[in-house]
């Protein structure tokens, strides 16, 4: 009983590490695409290899083994090719004849595979879906263990993709980065692209047996997309898909286990799952982050609303012209609450004085506002009661340096162009 | 008696730092630069000016093989292109590039040592000191671990001008280094631009404001779609001159582009 549940669980671990390993390869190719901005060239390799696959286990290749490789490398090759061919030839658009190219080859591969699905070892659905679970009975011996076959190919693929990576990376970072500047200086753009789309060939194919052609667009793509909202450096990008990827790979198998349905499917709803927590939660540009951000500029706006519209009534009392400020909004009400609670206000709703510390932030807002519009009225030719509502605006995004800035500019002035005072920098 | 040996540096060089001959260039069939006769001497500033559209930034692309010739040749100190390569920096149009890439101001610059560092190697601390200089020079050294996308447009413009000094290179092209930049950036680029031409280096710049164009400049040439005047700046921009320049293309050169393309004569 014991024995079987551990031969049981070296089954999943074996179907994992080499989920694992698949991915990874594709998060570290997906990363330079998603960069490049040719995640859609990834999409049509990972389908157009097919064709050449299946000739190639026609001519007497082995899933996984060198020629199915080789000519997986040559049919993407030959995609690529063609679709550079159609739009410089036909001026097809890029989009256009990349779709044509491989969905054609694509479909010539799905009708080689079912033709020939009787005379060859390649199943059809395997190859469009993957059959992760099947990977640990298909094994070979190496040094005293019995290894999934899958397995040795998929981690053969990414040490070979691995160590291209780093010791061509300075090449393809230039080149992803300004291919003209890196032609320019001599490095050879093309054939670094060229290199970039073998590898991601090789990463797809690696790939079939695990997760199928249908979703390996999935590892390539979204694992890189995921690391770009999280980090802005290109090897942590890398490495942080690679990590999303992995953490997928384990997560989706355990989950597909668990509910009994498709390992690469449930896989790849990992991955957008983890995509969408990294959308809402992201550092800094998450919408979670964003929407923060949002409501504290909105929060501050009106506390310093508040605090301006005291002043400026205090101002008009000593013209005997007194109208005390009251809030309009339950928003309002409440930051004249927070204000008067945390030292700026004193008094009560319906007559609310500045303390000393509320009177230094509600001048910085008067005064920001009325040296906005001493220099719009300065660099503009709009009419007087054109320039208070974009001061409103921009009073609460003014600060010392730049106040500074325009006073010299529009000189030390007694009034604003209202013929009211500007008040004098307190901060 | 002594024997002169010649070496590869400067000092061998057998023409002008750069020379073109004839130079005429398509875009698919359709020639959009006409007959190019120039010949720029170093050291100097000089200033490619000419009209929207003219053909300018084509010019400089065609110079560094990015576009292909229809016909000339352009020679570099005497020789083909490929084999002074590693002499020549560029600075592209900044809109060129996507901002957003995931690298900071420090890969950026680094990217000006790849072409000497040749493959598998990596860029060290000689070159991170390198990189550090040449940052300083552009007044940048406190930015150099922002990601690019943080900095204003006059900063980007001269972490590219930074990455062209680190490829320490004899000459220099740059493509509208000025357009969207803000005045103190505009100074600092041109005063580094000055310091190259007093280090003897020949720089030329596709500038498209006449205004600034006669005080920045040794030399000019003007350019639409053909090759109007060069020479020194002020016998070049004339009222005549420039009338030329941009009064528009000119219509036999327009008609018989058309032409070309669609293979067939002109009316």
């Amino acid at each position: 009983m014991n024995a079987w549940l551990s031969e049981q669980a070296a089954m999943h671990a074996w179907a994992i590490a080499t989920a694992a390993v698949v991915s990874s390869g594709c998060a570290l190719v997906g990363t330079l695409l998603v960069v490049r901005r040719m995640s859609l060239l990834g999409d049509a390799i990972s389908h157009a290899v097919l064709p050449g696959i299946v000739v190639a286990v026609l001519a007497g290749g082995r899933p996984g083994g060198m020629l199915v490789l080789v000519a997986a490398v040559v049919t993407a090759l030959l995609t690529v090719w063609l679709t550079q061919a159609l739009k410089s030839r036909a001026g097809l658009a890029e989009d256009a004849a990349a779709g044509v190219v491989f969905t054609t080859l694509f479909a010539a591969g799905v009708v080689l595979v079912t033709a020939a699905a009787a005379r060859i070892d390649l199943d059809p659905s395997c190859v469009l879906h993957g059959i992760l679970e099947l990977v640990p009975f298909d094994t070979v011996r190496l040094g005293g263990f019995e290894v999934p076959r899958a397995f040795v190919t998929a981690a053969a693929v990414f040490g070979l993709l691995l160590a291209a990576a780093i010791l061509t990376w300075k090449e393809q970072l230039a080149t992803a980065f300004d291919p003209a500047a890196a032609r320019a200086a001599g490095i050879p753009v093309g054939l670094v692209t060229t290199g970039l789309l073998a590898a991601t060939a090789l990463a797809t194919v690696a790939s079939f047996e695990a997760v199928g052609a249908i979703l390996v667009v999935a590892m390539l793509v979204v694992p890189a997309a995921t690391a770009e909202l999280l980090v802005h450096r290109l090897p942590w990008m890398a490495l942080v898909a690679v990590i999303v990827a992995v953490f997928a790979a384990c997560a989706g198998y355990l989950a597909a286990w668990w509910f009994n349905t498709s390992a690469a499917g449930m896989m790849a709803v990992v991955l957008g799952l983890e995509y969408f927590a990294a959308a809402v939660l992201a550092p800094s540009d998450g919408v979670l982050s964003r929407a923060v951000a949002r409501l504290w500029l909105a929060w501050r706006v009106t506390c310093e609303d508040c605090l301006a519209a005291v002043w400026r009534s205090e101002e008009l009392a000593a013209d005997g012209r007194a109208e005390a400020p009251t809030a309009v909004s339950l928003w309002q009400s409440v930051a004249f609450r927070w204000l008067a609670a945390s030292g700026q206000l004193v008094g009560a709703q319906g007559a609310w004085r500045l303390s000393t510390r509320g009177r230094v932030e509600a001048e910085t807002v008067v005064r920001s506002h009325r040296l906005w519009e001493a220099w719009l009225g300065r660099h503009t030719e709009l009419p007087l009661d054109h320039l208070h509502p974009p001061a409103e605006w921009i009073e609460h995004h003014l600060g010392a340096t730049v106040r500074k800035r325009i006073e010299a500019e529009v000189g030390v002035q007694e009034s604003d162009p209202h013929g009211r005072s500007i008040p004098p920098e307190r901060k | 008696m002594e024997r002169v040996t010649r070496t590869s540096g400067p000092g061998s060089d057998s023409g002008p730092a750069l020379e073109f001959h004839d130079v005429t260039v398509a875009y698919g069939r359709r020639p959009v630069l006409w007959n190019i006769d120039l010949v720029i001497e170093a050291p100097g500033l000089f200033g490619i000016i000419g009209p929207n559209g003219a053909g300018k930034s084509t010019l400089l692309k065609a110079a560094l093989g990015l576009v292909p010739l229809a016909g000339g040749s352009v020679r570099f100190f005497g020789r083909p292109l490929d084999e002074v390569r590693r002499r020549i920096g560029y600075v592209p149009q900044r809109e060129t590039v996507d901002w957003d890439f995931p690298v900071s101001v420090m890969d950026v610059v680094l990217m000006g040592t790849y072409a000497r560092l040749g493959w598998f190697r990596r860029p060290g601390s000689g070159e991170r000191a390198l990189a550090n200089a040449c940052l300083d020079r552009v007044g940048l050294a406190d930015v150099a671990d922002r990601q690019i996308g943080r900095l204003s447009g006059g900063q980007q413009q001269r972490v590219f001008l930074a990455r062209a000094l680190a490829q320490q290179a004899d000459l220099y092209f740059l493509d509208e280094p000025l357009a969207g930049v803000d005045a103190r950036s505009q100074e600092q680029i041109f005063r580094v631009l000055a310091e190259l031409r007093a280090a003897g280096k020949l720089v030329v710049v596709v500038h498209h404001d006449l205004r600034t164009a006669a005080e920045w400049f040794d030399a000019v040439a003007l350019v639409d779609m053909r090759l109007v005047a060069a020479g020194p700046t002020a016998a070049v921009l004339t009222p005549e001159n420039l009338r030329r320049t941009y009064a528009g293309p000119l219509d036999v050169l327009d008609e018989l582009g058309r032409a070309i393309e669609q293979g067939r004569r002109t009316p």
